[in-house]
């Protein structure tokens, strides 16, 4: 599904990611982990186009995106949720959540809607709500939920955990293994290593713009390293 | 799997309706300018009335490119060619059909915005803003230098009055119905598009960097937007024309530019009737300081700070927070509902 090769990612002088190689499979839920200016969510960014790779291979479904801009990465089938609760504040939560789904046939959209708030119930209580006036763990789900809502192949979830309640990390971790179910890849990043590796398959762990060590996840659990690196 | 890159609309949960209150009131104020050589023959009035409709169709292009927090100085460019194309083709060519010429103002700088575009709507903030500057500075100059279609620094001079079914438009009163249509019709334009596009230049303007990793092609919006602003200006640029019976150079000069977007900032950028308001108050505070002579600068300026400071949200937002404290303070009003973010859904402890 996702196949990356050598990539690199530079700002300015600044190295921050070099030459990962890294793939993701249909089905797939693979976790990066590593403490902060480790580089994850500089590659995460590169998959979806928002910062320029400085070198190396981005193939998504067999094409080669490296060279198209975020929306036409969009269109592919890449869903991203960005690190930090980006909502479009004056929207209402259900126009926020649909926004991700701007491909997609009104009838697919509204199946999507029933589909997302079957996962995430409050998205009915509050659709007609001003997302900014949204408590932040809330703001978070819906900027996830509108990743999901555009059917992608491919989810980006950049810190997917942060800063929430331990009862929306069980359900977004419920959400993210549906979606694995339904054959939907998953690439995500995450400090909080122990609930981000109870839903993956596969752990990258990252450090300074490298991968040091790789595996199923039951592996890098085994070792315990990744409080070793967090 | 589509994955063509075409303008494509978010979609809302609860389309809007085709217009929304401030727009209806917007076009209402807008269509009352009719009425008003029927009400009265003053001159004065007429005059004032045609100079607050100008400047705030010209507004409108302002408008409609901060809807996406794009900072236009190219106002007066779009003036310019929509002015100019109305004299050219009524000296050179005897079109004087005030629909055709209409038209004409709108269609002529649209197309030429559409190159423009592509090279500039790629730059943000401060380098926009300073591009669109430019433009204008160099559409000012090839006015000047191109002579034999501009007429240079005499402008074009002598435009037949514009004719609507074969009936001249000549006088005071039918030059500002002149006007009120062409107002009526860049009003419309603006308030049906940034209406249908509602959501969409939200997103941007917000956060379009996000609005496009969800797919939003942002520069075509922005293109879309910026051809339309300049079709808009290009109307006013006719309505200008026409109330001076001469296009000339001066009468597009780069600094007013900054008027067009104080009237928007002053009037209120959130919503279309701040264009109007905007206008409105400016040009009348205009004619009223120019009775105190060398002080008039200074009191407009002053006028300026002072909305700025009081009113954020210009006049508009203003007069909208008034009206919602007023809809509170009423005893009939319902008790206030707690914000949203008080209340926690079923389990939430963030």
């Amino acid at each position: 599904m996702l196949s990356i090769r050598d990539l690199h990612v530079s700002y300015g002088g600044t190295r921050a990611v070099e030459g990962i190689d890294l793939d993701v499979g249909a089905g797939e839920t693979v976790l990066l982990i590593g403490a902060n200016g480790a580089g994850k969510s500089s590659l995460i960014n590169a998959v979806i186009g928002l910062v320029r790779t400085a070198r190396g291979r981005v193939t998504f479904d067999g094409r080669d995106i490296a060279g198209l801009p975020s929306d036409a990465r969009a269109r592919c089938g890449i869903g991203y949720s960005p690190e930090g609760r980006r909502v479009f504040p004056s929207m209402s939560v259900k126009d926020n959540v649909l926004s991700g789904a701007v491909r997609l046939a009104p009838r697919e959209q509204a199946r999507r809607w029933d589909g997302l708030v079957d996962s995430f119930p409050f998205l009915a209580e509050r659709q007609a709500q001003a997302a900014g006036e949204l408590s932040g763990g809330q703001q978070q789900l819906v900027a996830i939920a509108r990743a999901m809502s555009g059917g992608p192949k491919l989810l980006l979830l950049d810190e997917p955990f942060l800063g929430l309640a331990p009862v929306w990390i069980r359900q977004i971790s419920a959400a993210v293994q549906r979606m694995r179910d339904e054959g939907i890849a998953v690439l995500m990043t995450e400090q909080m290593a122990r609930p981000a590796l109870r839903i993956a398959q596969v752990g990258h762990v990252m450090r300074s713009g490298q991968i040091r060590r790789s595996g199923r996840t039951e592996e890098i659990k085994g070792a315990a390293l990744a409080e070793e690196y967090l | 799997m589509s994955n063509q890159a075409s303008i494509r609309r978010l979609p809302q949960a609860r389309r809007p309706a085709l217009l929304g209150g401030y727009e209806w009131a917007t076009l209402g104020l807008v269509g009352f300018a009719f009425a008003v050589p029927v009400l009265t023959r003053n001159p004065q009035i007429l005059s004032q009335t045609n100079l607050i409709l100008i400047a705030a169709t010209a507004a409108l292009g302002v408008y409609i490119m901060l809807r996406m927090d794009l900072m236009s100085f190219a106002v007066p460019a779009f003036m310019a060619i929509g002015g100019y194309t109305v004299a050219v083709l009524s000296l050179k060519l005897g079109v004087t059909d005030v629909i055709l010429l209409g038209v004409a103002a709108f269609v002529m700088p649209a197309l030429c915005a559409v190159p423009l575009g592509w090279l500039i709507l790629r730059l943000k903030g401060v380098y926009f803003v300073l591009v669109t500057f430019v433009l204008t500075e160099i559409v000012q100059l090839l006015l000047f230098e191109a002579t034999p279609l501009t007429g240079g620094s005499n402008g074009l001079v002598g435009m037949p009055a514009v004719t609507l079914f074969g009936i001249e438009l000549m006088d005071n009163s039918q030059v500002l119905l002149t006007t009120a249509g062409l107002a009526f019709a860049g009003f419309t334009i603006t308030a049906l598009f940034t209406r249908y596009f509602r959501y969409e230049f939200t997103a941007i303007e917000k956060n379009d960097v996000l609005a496009e990793s969800l797919g939003l092609a942002c520069w075509r919006y922005k293109a879309l937007a910026f051809s339309v602003a300049a079709g808009v200006s290009g109307l006013a640029g006719f309505a200008l024309v026409n109330m001076l019976l001469t296009a000339h150079p001066t009468s597009f000069a780069p600094m007013s530019s900054v008027s067009y977007i104080t009237y928007t900032i002053v009037g209120g950028k959130g919503a279309i009737l701040g264009t109007l308001a905007g206008a409105a108050l400016l040009v009348t505070a205009t004619d009223l300081f120019a009775l105190k002579g060398e002080l008039s600068p200074g009191l407009f300026g002053l006028l300026i700070i002072v909305v700025t400071l009081v009113a954020r949200g210009g006049v508009i937002g203003l007069a909208a927070k008034a009206a919602g404290r007023l809809r509170r303070a009423s005893p009939a009003a319902p008790a206030r509902v707690a914000p949203i973010a008080a209340v926690p859904a079923r389990g939430v402890k963030s």
